[in-house]
């Protein structure tokens, strides 16, 4: 029921060791944020700083249009669940999830009723006369969320919530946050280092690396337009394929050539590089390994060698090399292939490859930024 | 010998060597466990001899049984003595497990401008000898006029004065205790105080129970300091400056079994406490070592 | 010399690898010197900096400050009382008025008098009426250094205190004119007990160890420097004074010590059986610690809990009673040699002399030590030997280590590594340890040639006991301790700085958390 507005905001360890640059950022009402990036870069400590938990150095953090810089974070109108879920190990899960609500001095059949209801929603009700070291790491995590339900704060923080469950437990706690979401229609600020985790829950995702932001956007943007060379390594999965070529431009029509191929960039990459008359040169082409097709050793059709196979189930990730030794991923599902073809993509085969034009990426090589931002 | 007894010894041996090292280490145990009781076990005994030579004797079993020691002991000043080592020891265990609680949590949870410096100043002050300060310290405390008779508030300001130095084995412990139970409470709502007391206090019990245990027991062993406070006179002497007065030269022929009955007394209660507690005391001085 | 890379390295022999650690440490010290003049040179640049910069913010704050703090400069807490912050004026201007007060009636006499300490002695004079020599009392060196000195730290709080009040002053025009709110004294009082709470907390234990632990040491540091001792105690027989270095020239002088035997040579004795002494008893309890802890970890050996409690029963018992008591037992006429000797069993004609002869006195010394440390290590290697993960024994064997072997290569450095910082508080303790050496043996037997003027010196003396007693009775010679005190600090903080330095497991503070 609030929004978050961070300005300038910077975290500076020691005088000189600086984990967060100049993060300027808004945060709507009811808006759910992911940050997201690689460990180190910052996100954490962004989160603990709108929490309050870490002094901020520089800049302004403000929740509801007041600035909270000098807030204590009780004061802040918060709720936040943490990587390790950080219950209280002396006390039971009904006081665990009471204590807040103690704290604010409410009457004790007000409690009974806010804790009750929230150990309904999240189906831990037979286990409130528990202590915490009696349960499964799931059900701690649904503790550790109840607790923080139970506030009726402003903004809800999460850190990492699930990185300490198994790929199982994880997927299933990952669609509960999101029935979560709908029931309490608060603003969440969720930080992971997964990006799968960031594409399913996220309004918006804010990639960071290095205390820089990196890009912000819907996942269909981060997805589809990667600001830069970063993004698009970091968001999707398997990698993207990265290949060092050239653009070249041809009656008004641009082209890549990777590996000796010719490809047109189509649709609407094609046209805008042709409205901003792009200078060819040096590139960094980046494909996605589900837009590489399987080809025969027809025109343009790029040769390459099968290494390794692997087998996903509803798809599979072939690793090539090409003739100069270049790696690249290709995803195929497995329904577009028959049988006898799949027999014959064993290691040490002959493939031939081409990359789908419209859906390529272009880089610049010094700067790494997308050619088309 | 034939391949098949190689084979069969390589098949064998690792029972039969477990044998005969399991019997190696019963053995070492016991007599460890002799050599370390029998003392203690003279001690008891000789508490009980009631000769009338009550110095040094070549043997161990009292040739005459009784309690005469004990009830000199309690004629003597020993009784004192107690009451005052005593009393030392309980108030030393509040306010030292106060004072050291407050250090090691404050420099384990805040982190400060001051903290490193605080902590290396600290460190390098321990290592100056703590004997060179007595000569200073017993004119001032002659100076307030609590030396002598008056040894014991004396002590005790003393020692939990400068305690806070000793929060290395508590601040390890606390250091065990994740710090986001510290923010999570803090998120919920409460002061630092609500925290220290609401959550860190009765996750901390065991290392509370140890500084207490470690505090009782510490007065009951100090010797040089309570000589230097109490200065000759009897009245203001601990169990161990009287009872070393015992075993001078001109007084050990009349005062040695008493000494034993003395030490007995002494050690009963102390024991007692230390084993009830042994658990705490274990996990203290473990973590203590190992967190430095 | 040569340097190798880290692959090189690691195709060295292990005595190889020996031989070229400790050569690179020695082939470091040049530099590390050169970077302790560079830091130090450094340090005292930023300082001047630093104190010009609170120069400087002083007088602008002045210049640019309105009549408020202007007057605040002169009455402390003026600003903040202005301001309506009234419950830290108050504490300001109480702390100025204390300060004011304890300088115009004592605090100027003790500051004047400390660099003379004292200018009148006690002086005796004929009293017809009673027909006696009356002795008057004047000046009192020992007050004057030690009020001289809390003087001094009270003038550096008060300068320290005034500085806080002129920034506070500053802070607070600099909210106001942004259009900010002041802290109330309710927000004060609450940050008491939140944000600030780590001041709280810490009050009263750093004011306990300021008072009693860092006044008298500086006060015994500067002892070090006067001739104060027995015959000139600063207030009956005579006062003291200030003689600069000569007691550092004295300890390392050939000048008789009495007993025919410098000064020099004795505390070179006496440091090498410290140091021999702390090594020994160290390691022993160590080892042998350990390995009862592993025997009595074995698997398969029963009743661990009953072995573990007899021997922690031991750690129970004041060891002043153990001590005192194993002492006698090891006497001339103590149960030992009455039972061996011709009354028992007649197995020895003369008594072993267990605390007459000097070498028997430091074996039993150190026999004794481990009787008495055995247990406590015992308890210490057992918790971090569970502690140590299976699976590396299990990988062991698979790769054929024997018994042996596994110690070597698994047991041993993992204790090592986590029972480091243990290792050398252990050493610098038993460099100390005041309480086995006394009870045990009183520092006996007597070395007479290194007795005499630097007191009565025994064998097992360590500088710790002979500290001690250079400090006692009425030939006590207080200065001698404060140098040998400050001695004892020097190595002791010199060992910890090599150790700490080749140390793996102190760096990090924080890999523990």
């Amino acid at each position: 029921m609030a929004s978050v507005k961070l300005t300038n905001v910077k975290k500076i360890y020691d005088k000189n060791v600086v984990a967060v640059h100049d993060f300027n950022l808004e945060i709507h009402d009811k808006e759910f944020v992911v940050f997201v990036g690689p460990s180190g870069c910052g996100k954490s400590t962004t989160l603990r700083m709108i929490a309050g938990l870490e002094d901020i150095s520089e800049g302004t953090v403000e929740i509801d249009g007041e600035v909270v810089n000098d807030l204590q974070p009780k004061d802040r109108g918060i709720a936040m669940v943490f990587q390790n879920y950080a219950l209280y190990p002396h006390m039971t899960v009904y006081d665990n999830i009471a204590f807040s609500l103690r704290l604010q001095k409410m009457p004790e059949d007000v409690i009974y009723e806010k804790v009750t209801n929230a150990a309904e929603i999240l189906g831990i009700t037979e286990y409130l006369m528990r202590k915490p070291r009696a349960l499964s790491g799931g059900q701690r995590q649904r503790v550790a969320i109840g607790r923080a339900m139970v506030r009726d704060s402003k903004v809800f923080l999460m850190d990492e919530p699930l990185s300490n469950l198994d790929a199982k437990l994880r997927n299933q706690m990952r669609s509960e946050i999101i029935l979560l979401r709908q029931k309490l229609d608060t603003t969440f600020i969720y930080v992971t280092h997964d990006q799968t985790e960031a594409m399913t829950l996220a309004d918006r995702i804010v990639i960071m690396k290095d205390g820089f932001i990196m890009q912000v956007g819907s996942p269909d943007e981060v997805f589809d337009m990667p600001d830069n060379l970063f993004v698009a390594e970091f968001i999707g999965a398997p990698k993207m394929n990265i290949i060092k070529t050239k653009l070249v431009c041809e009656g008004g029509k641009y082209y890549v050539t990777p590996f000796g191929a010719k490809i047109a960039v189509d649709g609407d990459k094609g046209k805008e590089l042709a409205n901003r008359k792009a200078p060819g040169g040096d590139i960094l082409l980046g494909v996605r390994p589900e837009h590489i097709q399987l080809a025969t050793a027809a025109d343009h059709a790029i040769p390459c060698t099968l290494v390794v196979d692997e087998m996903m189930g509803s798809e599979l990730h072939l690793h090539v090399d090409t003739e100069d030794g270049t790696r690249l991923i290709v995803r195929v599902p497995t329904l577009d292939l028959d049988k006898d073809q799949r027999k014959t993509l064993v290691a040490g085969a002959k493939l031939y490859i081409t990359f789908e034009g419209k859906a390529m990426h272009l880089f610049n090589p010094e700067t790494e930024k997308n050619l088309l931002t | 010998m034939s391949q098949k007894e190689v084979t069969s010894k390589r098949h064998m041996g690792l029972k039969a060597a477990n044998r005969v090292s399991n019997t190696a280490i019963y053995i070492l145990l016991t007599i460890i466990s002799i050599v370390w009781l029998l003392p203690f076990v003279f001690i008891l005994l000789q508490s009980f001899r009631c000769e009338t030579d009550r110095g040094m004797v070549g043997y161990i079993l009292p040739k005459v049984w009784g309690f005469d020691n004990y009830i000199k002991l309690w004629n003597s000043d020993f009784r004192r003595w107690y009451i005052n080592t005593f009393i030392i020891a309980l108030v030393s265990a509040v306010l030292v497990t106060v004072i050291q609680l407050c250090m090691s949590y404050t420099l384990s949870r805040f982190r400060f401008k001051m903290r490193g410096p605080l902590m290396r100043f600290m460190l390098i002050l321990g290592m100056f000898p703590g004997m060179l300060t007595m000569i200073i310290l017993y004119r001032v405390l002659a100076d307030l006029g609590l030396t002598q008779a008056n040894a014991v508030p004396g002590l005790i300001l003393v020692g939990f004065a400068s305690s806070g130095m000793g929060y290395y084995v508590s601040k390890g412990f606390f250091d065990t205790i994740p710090k986001s139970l510290d923010e999570a409470a803090r998120v919920d709502g409460t002061t630092r105080l609500q925290v220290l007391y609401k959550i860190i206090l009765p996750l901390a019990k065991p290392i509370v129970i140890y500084t207490i245990l470690t505090a009782f027991m510490g007065p009951w062993g100090d010797y040089v300091f309570a000589k230097y406070v109490a200065f000759g006179t009897s009245a203001g002497y601990n169990v161990a400056v009287g009872m070393y007065s015992w075993l001078s030269n001109d007084q050990i022929g009349n005062w040695y079994t008493t000494f034993c009955a003395g030490g007995v007394v002494v050690a009963i209660p102390v024991t007692i406490l230390f084993l009830c507690l042994q658990k705490y005391y274990v996990e203290g001085v473990t973590g203590g070592a190992v967190k430095g | 010399m040569k340097q190798y890379s880290d692959l090189e390295f690691l195709r060295l022999s292990k005595w190889q690898r020996f031989c070229y650690k400790f050569l690179a440490f020695f082939a470091a010290i040049p530099h590390a010197i050169a970077n302790f003049f560079i830091k130090i040179g450094k340090g005292i640049k930023t300082a001047f900096v630093k104190v010009v910069d609170e120069f400087r913010d002083i007088g602008l704050t002045f210049a640019h400050g309105d009549w408020k703090t202007k007057v605040s400069y002169l009455v402390m807490g003026f600003g903040n009382m202005a301001r309506g912050q009234v419950l830290r004026g108050i504490l300001f201007l109480l702390f100025e008025l204390v300060f004011i007060f304890y300088m115009v009636t004592t605090g100027g006499y003790w500051l004047s008098m400390l660099p003379s300490l004292g200018k009148q002695g006690p002086t005796k004079e004929y009293d017809p009426i009673y027909d006696t020599n009356v002795t008057t009392y004047h000046d009192n060196s020992f007050k004057i250094l030690l009020y001289g000195v809390l003087t001094i730290f009270f003038i550096v709080a008060f300068i320290y205190t005034w500085r806080l009040n002129v920034k506070q002053n500053k802070i607070m025009e600099g909210i106001l004119k942004k259009g900010g709110k002041l802290k109330r004294d309710k927000d004060d009082l609450r940050s008491m007990v939140d944000e600030n709470f780590y001041k709280t907390l810490l009050a009263l234990p750093l004011t306990g160890i300021l008072v009693f632990t860092v006044m008298p040491i500086v006060f015994m540091i500067l002892v070090a420097f006067t001739n104060y001792d027995g015959n000139h105690n600063g207030y009956s027989n005579a006062l003291f004074s200030w003689v600069g270095l000569q007691n550092f020239n004295t300890l390392f002088s050939w000048q008789s010590a009495g007993g025919g035997q410098s000064y020099s040579a004795t505390f070179g004795e006496i440091l090498t059986w410290t140091l021999i002494w702390a090594f020994l008893a160290t390691f022993t309890n160590y080892f042998l610690g350990m390995f009862v802890a592993m025997m009595i970890n074995k698997k398969g050996i029963r009743l661990k809990k009953m072995w573990r409690t007899i021997l922690v029963m031991t750690v129970a018992i004041p060891q002043f009673i153990s001590l005192l008591y194993v002492s006698k037992m090891f006497a001339r006429n103590g149960l030992i040699n009455l039972t061996l000797g011709p009354q028992g069993l007649g197995w020895i004609k003369e008594p072993l002399p267990f605390w007459e002869n000097a070498t028997w006195a430091r074996i039993t010394v150190i026999i004794i030590n481990i009787w008495i440390g055995i247990p406590y290590l015992m308890l210490i290697t057992t918790g971090i030997l569970m502690n140590i993960p299976a699976d590396l024994y299990e990988s062991a064997r698979i790769d054929g280590a024997n018994a042996w072997q596994q110690y070597r290569k698994i047991t041993l450095p993992y204790m090592l590594f986590i029972t480091g910082p243990y290792l050398l508080t252990s050493f610098t303790g038993n460099m100390n340890n005041f309480n086995v050496i006394y009870l045990l043996t009183g520092g006996g037997p007597t070395n007479s040639a290194a007795s005499g003027a630097a007191g009565s010196v025994g064998y097992t003396d360590l500088l710790i006991t002979w500290l001690f007693k250079i400090t006692q009775g009425t030939e006590a010679q207080y200065y001698l301790a404060s140098v040998v005190g400050i001695m004892v600090f020097v190595v002791v903080a010199l060992i910890s700085l090599v150790v700490y330095n080749v140390l793996p497991s102190i760096k990090n503070e924080e890999d523990y958390q």
